[in-house]
């Protein structure tokens, strides 16, 4: 990747970090809790984006950022106060400004009109008159190609205007006269008159006098006053501009007079000197004080300005440059391969250390042998450095959480609502993959929340509730995963209503008798919409069941409990990682399978007089009252023919997603073990009630069971409700 | 600054703004005997110091002692003669 | 001998910027994210030759940041370019008087960088 093309990408990805600095920062002063520095860092993140866009010439993002820019720094200056509407419209701003950013690096495009609504509307609250039209930046030609030349040649486009009139053509030389003073403030600032001289000398051949009339004797002189004085006659290709130029830094630190003398030709008097010397009447010696350069740079033979030839190119003799590079910074950014490669070989570290554990049990070596105990110790230290590796990839939901935001707004604005999301637990870090899977699910279900959940402002005053509903969103680790809860504080399922769209929808026999949990879980459920129409908002065709299947995949569990007149909860539970799983170890008709420990409830040893038949096939076990299918796992997944005698077998108690318990039936437990997940999918595709596979120690492959696919593949899943073939 | 011996100093390789002030402190505690600068070790040489070592030249000329530069590096001979300058002008003129 | 320049800004994109084009033109890097990590870096690393400094930051901005370095008595000889987004006058002028030798004006074009910096430390 070239150099440029690294900066971009360097420069997306603050634009991201900026972008959520800037929403959190407005959301804090819509909060009221905002103080100056709240405003400085949302000012400095609109400015910030502004400055890169600018260097990468995208025109549309500076200009909308500069309108936005200007009020924000009026609202900094208190020209603008930080009235609530004024707030929300910053808001919306942000957002504007994130599509606009998203357009940039992504492609696509834009709502044009709304862009310069918005911007209109900034322009209006920053002041009476229209924002000033931002400058647009002409891209920066920065080569990036190692071979070719360094930046200091790449071509500059200079105005003709510049050079007056000294082309090579002509071979024109522009005489200039200049007087220049410094004051002691030049000094002051690390300016130095020597400097300037030189660069004047660089351009071209510089007559220089020296005025050091008012300097006084030493006991009177402070040593950093200013008591010189130059007078400077040049002849040079460049133009009056170049001359200033030098000076610009300066010019209020001195008293400065540029004079052009005889445009377009030589000096007179030079040439008259130049005449004498040759002639031998003058001698070449240079008057007192008044001596010329000894070395002037050679006339430009290009068009390359002359200023750029005081560029000196980067030779072997300067050393590398990488060398002197230093990065302060505590943070390095690491390609994500290399830190999945570590995962991956410290997955088979695990392993391999458990395969040697197991060889050292086999061979009968003591309990509390040097040996046994130096395993110990190895296990621990593996552990640890699997969790360090993991943490690495490990990321604050903070980034999806603010995303949420902007989704509860938008809603907000499209449905008439008035709402406030309260977020908590943005720090709670889990893995990077789970984390951007995460978005499209809860995108989801904070729209549900806003368009169904809550009811309309003046129900909500009917049910003496205040105008203002709230969605909070919360994250927490419990117990080795990470759980977040979406609620609401809206009017909860409407459980009539759920039932009888479940009903139309054949999703449940008309008679079906469900508990409350039961029914609310129906909006799990594959074609259920509870909208009745496909709103704009909950729209975009995915229903539910995609948010469960999607969180499923991820290996988590979401469940639903809702309260009328109070609201609903929706509860994720997610693994902290992808890649390692908890699981019970079981065999199967001499198979070794793996039941991730966050689906059992218990295991226990089945009764003869708890077994019953149903039908034909199935078969239940009373559990304390209540019969549970009984899942033969060995024919279920065509290890076996023969059904498995429950009596000879252990039930794995395990519970779905949507809370209905089934028994797996397996020949025995052989223990409990952190497993390294290795996907199925990539060598094989996807394979009936297998989830992945993993290694053990003692070197087998055993797979790992995806108990919600079991258990809806037997058709038991749910007594009463119709099985969907799809 | 470093005495060499008497009557001569070596100037500092940094002539910039924050050493004017230690020159003219130095030079002023000298001041009335001949002095020689050894200006062999200059690799920078700014505006104000430039001034201090004028004023000095014109402050031993008219206590009628002798102020000389000896050994001018390249640095010192670059930035006298870029402020339009000669080495002669930073001593005492007694020929 | 290479020249050895500061740079102090908290964007992450400019001052990778500003390092590619200084590293192009043969000059050290030290990087630095806002004033006050600025003022430490000036006490940790070799003293730079030339400070680029970004006005809008954290902590400590630009004009905090140029005032610190020029009432440090080993520090105030260095010169200080500011950068600004345009050529706003007024910010010049406070940088003028904060005490900057001078400006840059972003987006910065690569050879007029190296220019300014000739101009204040050649």
């Amino acid at each position: 990747m070239d150099t440029m093309a690294a900066i971009k990408q360097t420069f997306f990805q603050e634009c991201e970090e900026q972008l959520a600095e800037l929403e959190s920062g407005l959301l804090t002063i819509e909060r009221e809790e905002g103080d100056a520095e709240t405003i400085n860092a949302v000012f400095r993140a609109v400015h910030s984006i502004k400055g890169g866009a600018g260097a990468f010439g995208l025109d549309e993002l500076v200009r909308f950022a500069h309108t936005f820019e200007t009020t924000l720094d009026g609202m900094r200056s208190g020209k603008v106060e930080t009235a609530p509407q004024i707030v929300r419209l910053m808001l919306r701003a942000a957002d504007t400004l994130a599509d606009l950013v998203r357009v940039s690096r992504d492609g696509g495009t834009v709502d044009a009109a709304r862009v310069s609504q918005i911007g209109d509307e900034l322009a209006q609250a920053g002041g009476a008159q229209p924002a000033p039209a931002a400058p647009v930046f002409e891209p920066i030609a920065m080569s990036g190609d190692q071979q070719t030349d360094d930046f200091g040649f790449a071509p500059v486009m200079i105005s003709f205007d510049d050079l007056v009139g000294g082309t090579q053509a002509d071979g024109g030389q522009n005489g200039f006269a200049i007087s220049f003073k410094p004051k002691p403030e030049l000094y002051a600032k690390a300016n130095d008159a020597i400097r300037l001289l030189r660069e004047l000398r660089r351009m071209g051949e510089a007559k220089i006098r020296c005025d050091f009339s008012e300097i006084p004797l030493l006991s009177e002189l402070d040593p950093e006053g200013a008591y010189l004085s130059w007078h400077v006659r040049l002849s040079t290709s460049g133009g009056d501009a170049a001359v200033r130029e030098v000076f610009e830094f300066v010019e209020f630190d001195c008293d400065l007079s540029i004079e052009a003398q005889g445009l377009g030709g030589t000096d007179a008097s030079l040439a008259v000197e130049a005449l004498l010397v040759e002639a031998g009447i003058k001698e070449s010696a240079p008057a007192p004080a008044e001596i010329p350069a000894l070395a002037p740079v050679p006339r430009q033979t290009s068009a390359t300005p002359p200023q750029l030839a005081a560029v000196a190119p980067p030779t072997a003799s300067q050393g590398a440059p990488a060398q002197g590079a230093q990065q302060p910074s505590a943070t390095i950014r690491v390609d994500l391969d290399r830190v999945d490669r570590l995962i991956d070989l410290v997955g088979e570290l695990v392993i391999n250390q458990s395969m040697l554990a197991q060889r050292v049990m086999e061979a009968g070596i003591a309990r509390l042998s040097d040996v046994a105990v130096g395993l110990d110790d190895l296990e621990h230290l593996t552990r640890e450095i699997q969790d360090s590796v993991m943490a690495i990839r490990a990321q604050p939901v903070r980034p999806i959480f603010q995303r949420m935001s902007r989704v509860v707004r938008e809603v907000a604005d499209m449905t008439g609502k008035s709402v406030r999301l309260i977020t908590d637990g943005e720090n709670c870090e889990v893995d990077k993959t789970v984390i951007e899977r995460l978005a499209d699910p809860l995108t989801h279900m904070i729209r549900n929340a806003v368009d169904h959940g809550l009811e309309k402002p003046d129900d909500r005053v009917k049910a003496g509730k205040p105008e203002q509903g709230v969605v909070r969103m919360t994250a927490a680790h419990r117990s080795g995963r990470v759980v977040i809860e979406v609620a609401d504080d809206g009017a909860g399922i409407n459980r009539a209503r759920v039932r009888d769209i479940a009903v139309r929808k054949e999703l449940i026999d008309a008679d079906a008798q469900l508990s409350d949990a039961e029914i609310d879980d129906l909006i799990f459920a594959p074609g259920f919409s509870t909208a009745s129409t496909i709103s704009d908002v909950s729209g975009r065709g995915v229903g539910m069941d995609v948010v469960r299947r999607s969180i499923q995949a991820l290996g988590g569990r979401i469940t639903i409990s809702s309260r009328p007149g109070q609201g609903t909860t929706f509860t994720l539970s997610l693994p902290l990682t992808l890649a390692v799983l908890d699981g019970m170890v079981v065999t199967v008709a001499g198979q070794t399978l793996v039941v991730p420990l966050t689906a059992i409830v218990e295991t226990l040893q089945p009764k003869a007089a708890d077994i019953h038949s149903l039908g034909e096939k199935a078969r239940v076990v009373a559990i304390r009252g209540s019969f549970i299918p009984l899942i033969d796992i060995g024919s279920e997944l065509g290890y076996r023919d023969s059904e498995a005698d429950p009596l000879q077998s252990v039930a794995v108690l395990v519970e779905t997603e949507n809370q209905s318990q089934s028994a797996l039936l397996v020949d025995g437990i052989i223990g409990q073990q952190q497993v390294v997940i290795k996907s199925l999918e990539t060598n094989y595709g996807q394979v009936f009630g297998v989830a992945a596979a993993t290694i053990l120690g003692d070197g087998r492959v055993a797979v790992i069971l995806d108990i919600d696919a079991v258990v809806a593949g037997t058709g038991r899943d749910h007594a009463n409700r119709k099985r969907n073939a799809a | 600054m470093r005495d060499l011996m008497p009557g001569l100093i070596s100037l500092p390789s940094q002539l910039d703004i924050k050493a004017a002030a230690p020159l003219a402190a130095e030079l002023l505690a000298l001041r009335g005997k001949d002095l020689t600068l050894d200006a062999s070790a200059v690799e920078q040489l700014g505006g104000q110091c430039i001034q201090v070592l004028l004023s000095a030249a014109a402050t031993w000329a008219a206590d009628g002692a002798e102020l000389a530069v000896r050994e001018p590096s390249a640095a010192f001979l670059e930035a006298a003669e870029t402020a339009g300058l000669a080495t002669s002008d930073f001593c005492t003129r007694n020929n | 001998m290479s020249k050895v320049i500061l740079t102090v800004d908290d964007s992450r994109t400019i001052r990778e910027m500003l390092k590619a084009a200084l590293m192009d033109a043969g000059m050290q890097v030290i990087q630095a994210e806002d004033g006050v990590h600025g003022l430490e870096m000036l006490e940790s690393s070799s003293t730079p030759d030339v400070i680029i400094t970004d006005i809008n930051m954290p902590r400590m901005d630009g004009f905090g940041f140029i005032e610190a370095v020029r009432g440090n008595g080993k520090y105030r000889a260095i010169p200080i370019l500011v950068l600004t987004t345009e050529s706003v006058d007024d910010k010049k002028e406070r940088a003028r008087r904060a005490g900057a030798s001078g400006w840059i004006v972003k987006p910065f074009d690569p050879a007029k960088l190296v220019s300014a910096i000739n101009r204040v430390a050649a």
